[in-house]
């Protein structure tokens, strides 16, 4: 299994043919003929690469001046004796039939440029050859154009080579038909390609395809189960993994040097004086990042050492924009952090954990970034235990993909499911680690419980939530087995569930990570029937715990209240890790929290979580807010005249708002599933619970706010989070006369915000 | 020859499977079904909201054996699958003209 046992096996078919051309002439009678045709190898057999299964590539090439009827016979002559036992490709046609088929068929053009004489007029072989270069030289940029699209095409359908348990060597993205068009890109001459940075991906996926073909002694190129063992012994690999192991790395490279060249070939011509004449437009879209190119960089000059959070920032960013992140910021934050530069302390900033969370929660967005992030070497400085999962092959035939793309899918269908659970970031953490534990011998639940601690310590989640997600990891299998095998009208069925389980909340986050992790195994593993049994299972233990919690109203200080039954407005202002906290008492009034929230908004302040409460005619908000980039410095005295003013009128304020959701819409978005909004009665506080569930967006706030206000009912307090890209928001609210919503009224107003925040 | 085939909780697949085999039944086909039957389905309560599940998940089981052992093998299914609780399943026999093992061409029991 080598380059040159598939040169020894391309050199006899050589031999082979050639003796079938010479005889075939011999028996027409005419020696003449030999001047007027000629026998040429095209494709990987043009290139002397030939498996034992291999199609043989073959060109008849003539000068036109041959009868049809001889041409027939010859061809046929030749290719008879091989009936049985190759399986071969062939055409029959003149230099301008070839120009003519290499200008329509990519296929034939690219296959041309390997063109190889066999036997006959080598001129003829010549003149096809130099053509097909010229050919595809002339017309590169469009060939190119075609050839990415029938890549993509190819790569949909083929999925990709690095992450599937049984991929297709040849078709699947990174595979040798990958390397064939970098190859033909190269030879365009519109870029370099620098080729030798694959060449032992090349003979890597060689050598696997000529074992598979000897394996199964079928021309195939995918690579099944079945055959993997008997592969990898063939190539003398320890085992079937080592071997999977590294055909996933020869992928990825492939991959890698394949983006990074359509990526050259994008930004080819805006460079030097063309950069000068027109600078590119560009966005800041968070602090030190910006939107160039539509593509998302670190802004120059950045000190990674000074802002050690960027790296993070710029990735999120653009997952939650759907823009790719530049490769040449990648390289120099690679770079960087190979210095030693940018490190995250330990535990990692607020704003860090929540980047990290807004970067897992971007769905499909998020594929492409964390690849990126993983070939750069980016992801392991920030999360080192992903090391051992890379790439990681999972022999087991419910799966599709390695473990690392197992939990970036798991991650992706989690995004989904972020309206179901109170706590979408222990949601998402949970889904893209939940099988950290793998490849070794011992249980992965159990295993990942113990890798699954210190990441979460380092990320910055407190004691409460460790738990949480220790429970998540270590029972992510619980409810599929336990609905599938045993009996579910057996009360000990249930109180097993329930004696493991603390809460309602870590069941629905169970139920949750149970439904992503089926779907990103694939239909083997997920199906309609499955989905019933766990929700029948889900909703039984959910009967038998208490009713589902609720974040529970603010307590508020002596001195607060004593501030409140002034009935005087007050603002004060204090530094926070996240920016700035803001304590806000003022005299009630309907529509408060939706002012307070607007003058936030138009200040350039990002809510990051608020907790409010009326007593009495006055109001105690605390507020915890984020400047956005370029924001405006704020005061006490700045922010107290702001909301004083939109106190009596809020017009200008609302005006302005709708000016900024305008400017909000031309910025790109990702899709994120529909808010929900629940609504319960909490008998202690006589009030109803309107629990929203969105993604975070710019005035979200304000809009409930203003919703709820239209629907003329009282909020007597709200709290609200943002986790990563998501935003939880509580209130309390009552009728205006007091007391709780009647179930209509309660429906009405759930409508209402929904239909307000679509 | 006769083909077995057996409509069960999903949970109960286990004990069939192992009563099964200690009855010396070594080849099984088994699929995900859903349907109804005398117990026609059940309420469910979820989020306030009362609906219908009417079609319940089941597990499909389906063993060719000799005419001979067909009334034994039954039985062995029927024992292991019971909890006396609605919704057990049912299990039915149907008569087979032909069985051939594609590998190997046999036909017949020795194909079984």
């Amino acid at each position: 299994m080598s380059t040159r046992e598939r040169r020894d096996r391309s050199n006899e078919s050589d031999r082979f043919l050639s003796q079938l051309f010479h005889k075939a002439i011999q028996d027409l009678g005419e020696a003449e003929l030999g001047k007027e045709i000629a026998l040429a190898a095209v494709g990987g057999y043009g290139r002397g690469e030939l498996s034992p299964g291999s199609d043989l590539d073959i060109l008849f090439i003539h000068s036109g001046r041959v009868s049809s009827e001889k041409l027939k016979a010859l061809v046929n002559e030749v290719l008879y004796p091989l009936w049985d036992t190759k399986s071969v490709d062939h055409s029959v046609r003149t230099r301008s039939e070839t120009r003519d088929a290499a200008t329509s068929d990519l296929r034939v053009a690219t296959g041309l440029l390997d063109i190889r004489l066999i036997s006959g007029n080598a001129d003829l072989v010549a003149n096809v050859q130099s053509d097909a270069l010229e050919l595809w030289r002339k017309n590169a940029k469009e060939n190119l154009q075609k050839l990415h699209k029938s890549l993509q095409e190819r790569h949909t359908r083929a999925g990709e080579l690095a992450y599937l348990l049984e991929p297709d060597l040849k078709e699947a993205r990174g595979g040798l038909r990958d390397i064939q068009a970098l190859r033909a890109i190269a030879l365009s001459g519109m870029v370099t390609v620098p080729l030798e940075k694959i060449s032992w991906a090349e003979s890597t996926l060689n050598n696997v395809r000529e074992s598979l073909h000897i394996a199964s002694g079928r021309g195939k190129d995918r690579l099944l189960f079945q055959e993997q063992d008997k592969v990898a012994e063939l190539l003398k690999y320890a085992d079937a993994d080592a071997m999977m192991g590294d055909v996933a790395r020869a992928a990825r490279s492939v991959d890698y040097l394949l983006d990074y060249t359509w990526h050259t070939l994008e930004h080819k011509g805006k460079d030097g004086l063309g950069r000068i004449l027109k600078r590119p437009r560009v966005a800041t879209v968070a602090k030190n990042v910006s939107a160039s190119n539509r593509e998302i960089v670190i802004d120059t000059f950045t000190s990674f050492n000074e802002d050690p959070v960027v790296g993070l920032r710029a990735a999120a960013t653009a997952a939650q924009l759907g823009l790719p992140l530049s490769l040449d910021t990648c390289t120099e934050l690679s770079e960087a952090l190979k210095k030693g530069e940018g490190v995250l302390s330990n535990p990692w900033p607020r704003e860090a954990r929540e980047l990290l969370i807004a970067l897992i929660g971007a769905g499909e967005a998020m594929v492409g970034i964390f690849e990126i992030l993983d070939q750069e070497e980016i992801i392991f400085h920030w999360i080192p235990e992903w090391m051992s999962v890379r790439s990681l092959p999972q022999r087991n035939a419910l799966h599709r993909h390695t473990v690392d793309r197992h939990m970036v899918e798991t991650a992706v269908h989690a995004a989904a499911l972020t309206r179901k659970v109170q706590r979408p970031d222990l949601l998402l953490f949970a889904a893209l680690f939940h099988d950290i534990g793998k490849g070794t011998q011992e249980d992965h639940s159990e295993r990942g419980v113990r890798l699954i601690e210190p990441i979460a310590q380092r990320i910055g989640f407190d004691a409460k939530d460790i738990e949480v997600l220790k429970n998540l990891v270590l029972h992510h299998l619980l409810l599929s087995s336990t609905a599938t095998r045993r009996d579910l009208d057996d009360p000990a069925t249930i109180a097993s569930v329930v004696s493991v389980i603390p809460d309602v909340n870590t069941l629905e986050l169970l139920h949750a990570l149970s439904i992503a992790d089926g779907e990103a195994t694939g239909s083997a593993g997920w199906s309609e029937w499955k989905a019933t049994l766990v929700n029948d299972l889900v909703q039984r233990v959910k009967r038998a715990m208490a009713g589902a919690e609720v974040a529970q109203q603010p307590e508020v200080s002596l001195e607060q209240i004593a501030q409140a039954e002034k009935g005087v407005l007050r603002v004060t202002l204090e530094e926070h890790s996240s920016g700035y906290a803001v304590e806000v008492i003022s005299p009630d009034k309907p529509g408060l929290l939706s002012i307070v929230a607007g003058v936030f908004n138009i200040s350039r302040l990002d809510v990051k979580s608020a907790r409010t409460k009326t007593l009495g005619n006055s109001a105690v908000m605390y507020w915890i807010v984020t400047p956005e980039p370029h924001a405006p410095e704020i005061t006490d005295t700045k922010l107290h005249e702001l909301i004083a003013a939109a106190l009596v009128d809020s017009k200008d304020v609302e005006e302005k708002l709708f000016a900024r959701a305008a400017a909000y819409a031309s910025i790109p978005t990702i899709p994120v599933p529909d808010p929900e909004v629940e609504i319960f009665t909490d008998a202690a506080t006589d009030a109803t619970v309107i629990e929203v569930r969105s993604h975070d967006r710019p005035g979200l706030l304000f809009r409930i706010g203003a919703a709820i206000t239209q629907s003329k009912i009282d909020i007597r307090s709200a709290i609200v989070t943002t986790l990563g890209a998501e935003a939880i928001d509580t209130l309390y609210v009552t009728e205006l006369t007091g007391g709780p919503l009647s179930s209509e009224r309660a429906n009405e107003v759930a409508s209402h915000l929904k239909q307000a925040l679509k | 020859m006769k083909l077995i085939t057996a409509i069960l909780k999903p949970f109960k697949l286990e004990d069939v499977k192992n009563a099964l085999q200690g009855a010396g039944i070594t080849g099984m086909t088994v699929s995900e079904a859903s349907g109804f039957g005398r117990q026609g389905g059940h309420t469910e309560v979820y989020r306030g909201a009362e609906y219908t599940v009417d079609l319940i998940p089941k597990v499909r089981l389906e063993v060719l054996v000799d005419d001979k052992d067909a009334d034994s093998v039954v039985d062995v299914i029927v024992k292991a699958a019971s909890t006396g609780s609605i919704g057990d399943g049912k299990v039915w026999t149907t008569p087979v003209d032909q069985v051939i093992r594609v590998r190997t061409g046999e036909r017949g029991v020795d194909a079984i």
